[in-house]
Order: structure tokens, then C-alpha cells, then sequence
């Protein structure tokens, strides 16, 4: 019998335990009758039965004994047996537990990541057909997901039997005022169609939530419904939340309601913190067709297919995009048009959402889950080897124990009772690093302007995967010890009163040659990832992001439209130039990297007219200067250039000379603004160096520095060494400046950089961190097996000493023994790492595969860390005494 | 995962080669066929059939299922598995063989 059945026994004791009565009492009972039908009594029967049987109540146990102890006791009596084994061998236990409860960690922490941010549905009723909608053009790698709103409307109107459209804000972090606080706070804000929330099936958590009736006039429906979030962290539960006024965008909102606490929003990553309908967005987006503002999203109807919606929004959307294109630029060449007209409309299912986040971080953790499970991989190749060499000394004990009869499946058994023991213990202590490590992760993923938040929650799915994990590296680093264990014979093991004396190393050389190639996968793919992150780091921005702090300043009450005269910001700019301890300021409508951009077509006489469409910036003069931005040729802006009368002075780099100068110089020549129907002429009184944008990895655009003209908010650059402590003395010169300016919001020019390289931050350091765990491993495992091979080979290494065999001599024999292993995993794993390298160059910058460099760097490293593993046992074996060696057998 | 065990006696032996021959039958019908074909040579504690029974069922020789019998009583039935048989074959020769060595011995001796 199966000790499947055993195991039901053992749960169905009870059952067990009628069932023996039963059979026994049959037997009593047949006896007796067939007494009873011979003539006997029948009080007189069953008493001759009884005895004729025996004592019940002992073979009842004796019975129950066979069916339920012997597995449940012999298990026991590992459990036992392998704790105290594993007491007895307090270093190796430690050493094991440690480096695989590490790896099971990281392997749990990069999964529940996974889980969180791609693998979970959203929180919301069948979340199986929801979908979204994309755009692409032809030849577009991805889909465009911005909509206008007319263009949603109509959309939404037309599709109503095949899909319940609704439209949705992006998200980016907004001041909100909330009525019982002086400052503004920065939250989440996502502005939604009426009927989203039913359509999602979201419910409140207090209050009521946006309804259709909340979306109809623009403008007119001030109402407002926070995530359970962020009223539990901001509000503490409290329910007079209701009825309380927020002011965000410049406008009132009342809080209505609360949605339920597992709704977080559609984009994973990040956490929505409020709600408003769209329109309350500003109602002149609302009706512009040319905004591209809101995306789309929607619930298939039953019975519906993705490719029946898709052509009914085709048509719609193709007919919108014709109307549209009469108002294209009419020398538009005809293959951006033709581009614009062709492009198509996806319906996509997205059952776990859509986010940048994901777009922006899903590869580099499926990354990092890769280099953890080679981490765990590593673990399990060094554990397994540790408990080869701990097998082997068992030997006699083994051998002992087959004499006495112990069945070669109980040798098994017991082996990988006491593997099981120990990724058990590393599974719990997994678990915990896991908890502690996943938030951390996460955070690393936060920049100064996005706030990423992901709702890590240890459900059964991770409980499973540890599960798992757990299961698979018993059998993986229990197996091959139980089974060489479970090899021995007892003659062998006792005839020799000593380990037997041929090199038993054989089994440890694949694991040595997977452990090495692992590692190496691990330290090729963190080499490229740190290499790129270097790179970047290094990368030339063609301005000085260093001791600039970068500070808003609103002119004005927040919400008035009224501009503040260029006058105002040449009078702020020149009074904080000559204050103590600021060495330059600028002043521009952003600032570089912080994200936000414009794009305008030119038109360059004797050029026809072109889709790119060149950057630009309002600046203030002496932006180059306080950017350390180079002129190369002409001169810089000048506060005078705004006066109307002029036409208008612009700065052009480098790249915008090249492309539309080629071969001249630019200084002196004009060109124009397309501003819909109107050409403004813009002049170019001076060339500047090429400086990156927004964007650290393309080459430096061609960019177009115009002056700054009146706007209400601006950005000042302010080139200091006293960093962020520069913002005290801007809030005491700021009024005296002028009693309306206030700085809003402040950060430092390196830190917008830096927001740019969180991905390969990220990437860098957790590669980092595990490439140094895993030449730990790879050194204490190499250790372990050496150290085995010297005690093994004591005697062999004594005698050759004793025929005057030199100490360099011992040392290449030790060596020897893994020597050509380890070289063998260093080339199995360089080409794994070329293989799989391509996966990870996608998201690296300039690093290469076939890059020497790249190869030469974990060979180098591992390497050393073999030979630094290896120079003790080979000292060691140095140090055999011949005398002492020869006689100890 | 049957471990093999080789029981003390010959009472398995006895009990597979009734299975064999009889078909299935519950502790009790064995009983009698052991009562009636070894002339009460062989009789023992009744009751220790059972363990017996159930240590054979556990190494897979036997299998058991639960009849009702026409009295409405329920009574559990033994039958020989393919194991079983294999295994009665090699105790049935093995017995034979020390059963030839002890004769020849008592002979010779």
C-alpha cells in the first residue's frame, strides 16, 4: 500500500478505528453463529469465541500499529535525527540556511513584484473583459494611448453594443489644498467618466462614488472621491471627511465618498489618491480636438469579441481623423499624412491594468527574478555539494545502518527529511527577507516627481511560490546526496577501517561546473547592468547639473490667470544676482528634465516643410550662463529682445544649426514658428552648445531658446553651492522682490537628472548586491569541496610527500581536481551569459555583449574568488604531515 | 514504497495460497479453509490472522474491500494482487528448498 493511503489513514483515524472493530467483530460474530447453529448456548459461544480468538483490545492495536505508526514514526525519527544532525554541524547549517534562505528571498521578493505590478488582475469586478484602447500609426513600435475627448465621445457613442467605453485623466502628483490645511499636498489625482466606476464595478467605502449625473456640464459638478488609502493615511478614517472641499487644478471639489479599499486604481504602480469627473477638467480641453489628453478604457459586452468592437471603432475613428486632417498643415508632405490617416485603433484587453510603470520597470524585474533564481540556483549547488562532502562522512554511519537492515528508499527518505528541514527553515527566513526587501525594491523605483506604490499583499500566491520553491530546492540539492548515500554498501564502507581511498570528487564536478556557470550568468548580466549605469552617469548632458537648484515661483494668488510682466522676472532675476551666496540665476517657463517639453514646426526658407518638429524652451538671458550651456557663436538673449517692436531673437543649438543650416553659419538667418495659421519669425542672434532635454539617452535635440515671454508660473535656475539650502534665502528675497512672489516647489538640477536613471539605479544595485552573494557562495562552496578533497586525499598527498614531492606540486594536485570544472562552468556560462545577454542590452545603454570587457569582468572576478576559495586547503594540504597521514589507517 | 518484509512462519504463505486458489474470502472464511485443510495442525490465536492479514495488506501482497454479507453485517474481503502471487511463488520455492535441505540433512545426518 502507498503511504498515500497511509497518509489518509493517519487523518482518517477515526474511520480507521470503526473499521478494525468492525472487521473483527464480523469474526466474533460468525464464530458465534456458526456455535450457536452447532447447539451450543449462546452466552456459552461467545465466550468460547473470545478465547478462541484472543485479546481484541492488543490486536486491534497491533493492527491499527501497522496501518497508521511505521511511516509516521520513522518520519518522525528523521525530524528528529536531522535536527540534531544539523545541530552537530553548526557551521555547514548556518552556512546553507543563510545563503538559501537569501536566494529564496530575493526569488520571493522579485515575485510578489511581479505579481503586484503585472501578473494581478485589478481589483474589480471580471476583471477578464476589460480593455483598453491604443492607437498606432504605421511603423510604430507602440501604441499611442492619448485620446482627445470629442474623438471619446464619439467613440463611446458609437460602440455602446459592443463595449462600455469611459475616459480617464493621466495621473501625474498635483497640489491639492485640502480645507483644514495651510499647504498644499501633493496626491494622485485621475479624472474619470461618470459611469467608470460602475462600469469597473467599484463600490464606496463611504459616501457615494462619481456618477454619470457628476459628468454632463462642464465645469459644474464640484465633487471629488478619495481613494481608501489615502483616507486612511491622510484622514485617519474619519467619515466627516464628507462634505470637505479640496482644491486641485484650481478648483473646489467636495468629497462625496470613499471607494473600497482594494481598489487602488487602474495603472498598478501607482496608487490613485483621488478622484474627480472629467468635467471638471478644464472645459477647453474638453472640447478641443486637437488636445490629446484622456485614454480610453472599457467593458467588452457578453458575447462580444475584441475584432467586432475594433471595426466598429475604425470606422469612427477614421472618419474623425479625416475631418481632421483639413486642418493639417497644408505642405505637409503626403506621407505624414498618409501616416496620420492609416493609423489604426487596438482594442486591448487589460485584465491587470496598464501603467507606465509597468511599461518602464516589467523587463527589468523580470530581469532581476532571473538573476535571483540563478542566485537560488547557485544556493542550491553549493548546499547540495556541502551536503555531498557531509554524506560522505556519514559513510560509516550509513553503511552501519544498510547492515542493520535500513531499506535503501528509508535512506532516501531520511536524507531529504533533512534537506526538507533545511529549506523549510530557509523558506521562513526567505519569507521574511522577501517582506523586508520587496518595499524596499519598490521604493528605489520612486523618483523626486513620481511616487511609485504598489500594493504588496502576501496572499496565497506568494505562500504557493515559497511552497514551491521550497519543494524544488529539496529535491534539487536532496537528491544527489541521498541518492549517493543510498548507493553505499555495507562492505565497502566497513571493510576498510577508513574512507575508501579512489577520489570521490566525481560528484561534486557538475555541481561545481553548474555553480560556476550560474554565477558567472549573474556576474555577466550585473557587469553590463552596472557598466551601462556608469555610463549614463557619466553621460555628457552638455550642461552642469551640479550645485543648481531649480525653484518654482508662482507670481500671484494661485488660480489667477494674470501674468506676471516680463519686467517682474528681470527685476527678480537681477536682484537675486547680486545677492551673497547665489552665483547665477535664470529664469525659463521649465526646467531641463523635468519633464514637460514643446515641440513647434519650422519653417526654414528654401526648405520644404517637415513632420520633425524641433524643441523648445523659454528662457530668460543668462540661461546659458547658469546652465553652463556653451555659445558658440553669435551672443546671448537679452531682456531687450522681448520688446514687441522686435522681432523676435532666438538661441538655436548646435544640432538645429546642422539640420537646417547645414554647411553655413546660422547666426544672422531667419526661419519661422508655425503657430496654426500664423508664421512667426524668429531670428538667430547666437548659436549654443548642444544640451540634452528631457531625455538622457538620445543625442541632444535641435533646440530653439526663445525669450521668456509673461507667464504666471516660471522656474528660476539657480546655479548656488549652497544646494537645497538655498531655499531659506529665497523665502526672505523672494518679497522683497515683489510681495506676490512665492516659491512652490523646489529640487535640485542633478536630482531631475537622476530621476531619469532610477530603472538602471535599480538594475545596478540589486545586480550588484547579487553578484557579490553569489562569489560568496561560489568562494564557500569551492572552500567546502576542496577542504574535502585535501581530507580525502590525506594519505595520497602523504606519500607523495614522502617520495619528495614539493609543496607547489601538492598545490596543483589540489587544484587540479577542480581546476578544469571550474574552467569548463566559466565557458558554459559565458556562453549562457552571451545568450541570454540580449534580453537585458534592450534596456542598457551603450554596453555591448561582445564587449571584451564585458566577459573579461566576471571571468576576472570569479577567478579570484576560486583561487582566494582555494588557497587555504591547498596550504592545508601542504602541511600534510607524511609521517601523521601514512599512519592513520 | 513497499518495503519487503518476510514475515516469521508460514502463515502468510498459508493464507496467499488459499487467496490464490479460493478467491477472495473475508478473516473469518480463511480461518475455516486454514482449520479444515491443516487438521487444527497449524491452529493459533484466531485473532493473530488479523495483523497478519493487515501487515500483508500493507506491503501490497493482498488487497481488501468491504462487502455487506446477506445478514446486512459488514465484512471486509481479501484478495491476492499480482505482487502477491509473485510473491507467494518465490516463498512457495523457497520453502520448497529448505524443506528439500532439511530433509536431505535428516537423512544424511
Amino acid at each position: 500500500m502507498s503511504w498515500l493511503s497511509r497518509f489518509v489513514n493517519v487523518l482518517r483515524r477515526k474511520n480507521l478505528e470503526r473499521d478494525l472493530e468492525d472487521e473483527l467483530q464480523f469474526h466474533l460474530d460468525a464464530r458465534i453463529d456458526e456455535l450457536t447453529s452447532r447447539g451450543m448456548p449462546a452466552e456459552q459461544a461467545a465466550e468460547y469465541a473470545r478465547r478462541r480468538f484472543g485479546d481484541t483490545l492488543r490486536l486491534r492495536e497491533s493492527s491499527r500499529d501497522i496501518k497508521l505508526i511505521p511511516r509516521l514514526d520513522s518520519i518522525l525519527l528523521d525530524v528528529v535525527f536531522g535536527l540534531r544532525a544539523w545541530r552537530r554541524n553548526k557551521v555547514v547549517t548556518a552556512a546553507a540556511v543563510v545563503s538559501l534562505s537569501l536566494a529564496i528571498g530575493a526569488c520571493a521578493a522579485a515575485f510578489s513584484l511581479i505579481d503586484a505590478l503585472i501578473l494581478r488582475s485589478l481589483p474589480v469586478d471580471d476583471p477578464s473583459t476589460l480593455v483598453h484602447l491604443g492607437v498606432r500609426a504605421p511603423g510604430d513600435a507602440r501604441d499611442g494611448m492619448s485620446f482627445n475627448y470629442p474623438l471619446f465621445e464619439q467613440l463611446r457613442d458609437a460602440s455602446r453594443a459592443q463595449v462600455r467605453l469611459f475616459g480617464l485623466s493621466d495621473q501625474s502628483r498635483r497640489d491639492a489644498s485640502f480645507d483644514d490645511a495651510a499647504q498644499p499636498e501633493k496626491v494622485y489625482g485621475q479624472w474619470i467618466s461618470g459611469d467608470a466606476f460602475a462600469i469597473l464595478g467599484v463600490r464606496p467605502a463611504l459616501g457615494r462614488l462619481i456618477m454619470p449625473s457628476d459628468d454632463v456640464t462642464p465645469g459644474r459638478h464640484p465633487v471629488a472621491v478619495l481613494s481608501h488609502d489615502f483616507w486612511t493615511r491622510r484622514f485617519d478614517r474619519s467619515p466627516s471627511v464628507l462634505g470637505r472641499w479640496v482644491t486641485i487644478r484650481e478648483k473646489s471639489l467636495q468629497i462625496i465618498g470613499v471607494a473600497e479599499a482594494r481598489f487602488t486604481g487602474v495603472e498598478p504602480g501607482i496608487m490613485t489618491d483621488l478622484w474627480a469627473p472629467n468635467m471638471m477638467w478644464d472645459a477647453r480641453v474638453i472640447a478641443d480636438a486637437s488636445t490629446r489628453w484622456f485614454r480610453i478604457w472599457g467593458r467588452m459586452q457578453p458575447d462580444v469579441d475584441t475584432e467586432q468592437a475594433r471595426s466598429v471603432l475604425q470606422t469612427v475613428f477614421t472618419g474623425f481623423q479625416r475631418a481632421q486632417a483639413r486642418s493639417r498643415p497644408p505642405d505637409e508632405p503626403p506621407d505624414s499624412l498618409a501616416r496620420y490617416l492609416n493609423t489604426s485603433i487596438h482594442v486591448r484587453p487589460s485584465a491587470s491594468g496598464y501603467s507606465w510603470v509597468r511599461q518602464e520597470f516589467a523587463r527589468a524585474l523580470w530581469i532581476l527574478a532571473g538573476v535571483a533564481l540563478l542566485v537560488l540556483l547557485v544556493a542550491c549547488a553549493n548546499v547540495a555539494s556541502l551536503l555531498v562532502a557531509r554524506a560522505s562522512s556519514r559513510e560509516r554511519e550509513i553503511a552501519l545502518r544498510i547492515s542493520i537492515g535500513a531499506g535503501r528508499g528509508r535512506l532516501i527518505q531520511q536524507m531529504l527529511i533533512e534537506s526538507a528541514l533545511l529549506s523549510a527553515a530557509a523558506g521562513v527566513i526567505g519569507a521574511v527577507v522577501a517582506v523586508v526587501i520587496a518595499p524596499g525594491i519598490v521604493s528605489m523605483l520612486s523618483t523626486s516627481r513620481s511616487v511609485v506604490r504598489l500594493d504588496l499583499h502576501w496572499d496565497w500566491r506568494i505562500a504557493l511560490f515559497l511552497g514551491t520553491a521550497g519543494l524544488l530546492v529539496t529535491f534539487l540539492f536532496g537528491l544527489a546526496p541521498a541518492l549517493r548515500a543510498s548507493a553505499v554498501t555495507p562492505y565497502d564502507a566497513l571493510k576498510s577501517g577508513n574512507l575508501k581511498e579512489a577520489p570521490r570528487v566525481g560528484l561534486f564536478r557538475p555541481l561545481v561546473a553548474a555553480q560556476t556557470a550560474f554565477a558567472f550568468v549573474v556576474l555577466f548580466v550585473a557587469g553590463m547592468c552596472l557598466a551601462s549605469f556608469q555610463k549614463l552617469v557619466r553621460i555628457d548632458l552638455g550642461f552642469d547639473p551640479e550645485n543648481i537648484a531649480i525653484v518654482r515661483v508662482q507670481a500671484g494668488e494661485p488660480g489667477s490667470d494674470a501674468a506676471a510682466p516680463l519686467a517682474l522676472w528681470e527685476q527678480l532675476q537681477r536682484h537675486l544676482e547680486r545677492t551673497p551666496g547665489i552665483e547665477s540665476v535664470s529664469v525659463s517657463r521649465w526646467g531641463l528634465f523635468e519633464g514637460p517639453g514643446r515641440n513647434k514646426s519650422v519653417r526654414v526658407p528654401g526648405r520644404a516643410v517637415d513632420s520633425y518638429m524641433p524643441w523648445y524652451l523659454d528662457v530668460s538671458p543668462g540661461f546659458l550662463r547658469t546652465m553652463r550651456i556653451r555659445l558658440v557663436e553669435g551672443r546671448d538673449l537679452e531682456w531687450r529682445d522681448g520688446v514687441p517692436e522686435t522681432p523676435s531673437a532666438v538661441l538655436v543649438n548646435e544640432g538645429f544649426a546642422r539640420r537646417y543650416f547645414p554647411g553655413e553659419s546660422a547666426v544672422g538667418k531667419r526661419f519661422f514658428r508655425i503657430d496654426g495659421d500664423v508664421l512667426v519669425p524668429q531670428d538667430i542672434v547666437g548659436i549654443a552648445g548642444d544640451a540634452k532635454y528631457t531625455d538622457l539617452r538620445e543625442a541632444a535635440p535641435p533646440t530653439v531658446y526663445e525669450l521668456l515671454r509673461p507667464f504666471p508660473m516660471a522656474v528660476l535656475q539657480v546655479r548656488t553651492p549652497l544646494d537645497g539650502a538655498v531655499a531659506a534665502l529665497l523665502r526672505e528675497e523672494l518679497p522683497r522682490v515683489h510681495p506676490a512672489l512665492r516659491s512652490v516647489e523646489m529640487t535640485l538640477q542633478s536630482t531631475l537628472v537622476g530621476n531619469h536613471l532610477v530603472r538602471d539605479r535599480a538594475l545596478a544595485l540589486l545586480s550588484g548586491f547579487f553578484s557579490i552573494v553569489v562569489m560568496v557562495l561560489v568562494a564557500v562552496g569551492l572552500y567546502g569541496v576542496l577542504t574535502f578533497g585535501v581530507l580525502r586525499r590525506m594519505r595520497e598527498i602523504g606519500i607523495r610527500m614522502a617520495l619528495g614531492a614539493r609543496p607547489l606540486r601538492v598545490v596543483a594536485l589540489v587544484l587540479s581536481e577542480i581546476g578544469w570544472v571550474t574552467a569548463i562552468g566559466l565557458a558554459i556560462g559565458a556562453a549562457g551569459g552571451i545568450a541570454t545577454a540580449r534580453l537585458v542590452t534592450g534596456l542598457l545603454h551603450e554596453v555591448t555583449p561582445s564587449d571584451p570587457w564585458s566577459l573579461a569582468t566576471p571571468l576576472i572576478c570569479l577567478v579570484t574568488a576560486c583561487l582566494l576559495a582555494a588557497l587555504l586547503p591547498a596550504l592545508r594540504a601542504t602541511r600534510v604531515d607524511p609521517v601523521t597521514a601514512l599512519r592513520c589507517d | 514504497m513497499a518495503r519487503q518484509e518476510s514475515f516469521q512462519g508460514s502463515l502468510p504463505l498459508l493464507v496467499l495460497k488459499i487467496l490464490l486458489k479460493r478467491g477472495p474470502l473475508h478473516g473469518y472464511g480463511i480461518t475455516l479453509r486454514i482449520e479444515e485443510i491443516s487438521d487444527d495442525v497449524l491452529r493459533v490465536e484466531e485473532g493473530s490472522l488479523y495483523p497478519a492479514l493487515h501487515r500483508m495488506e500493507e506491503a501490497g501482497w493482498i488487497k481488501a474491500k468491504w462487502l455487506t454479507t446477506g445478514n446486512k453485517r459488514r465484512a471486509r474481503a481479501y484478495e491476492i494482487t499480482a505482487e502477491g502471487r509473485r510473491r507467494l511463488e518465490a516463498e512457495e520455492k523457497r520453502w520448497m528448498a529448505v524443506h528439500a535441505a532439511v530433509m536431505r540433512a535428516l537423512k544424511h545426518a
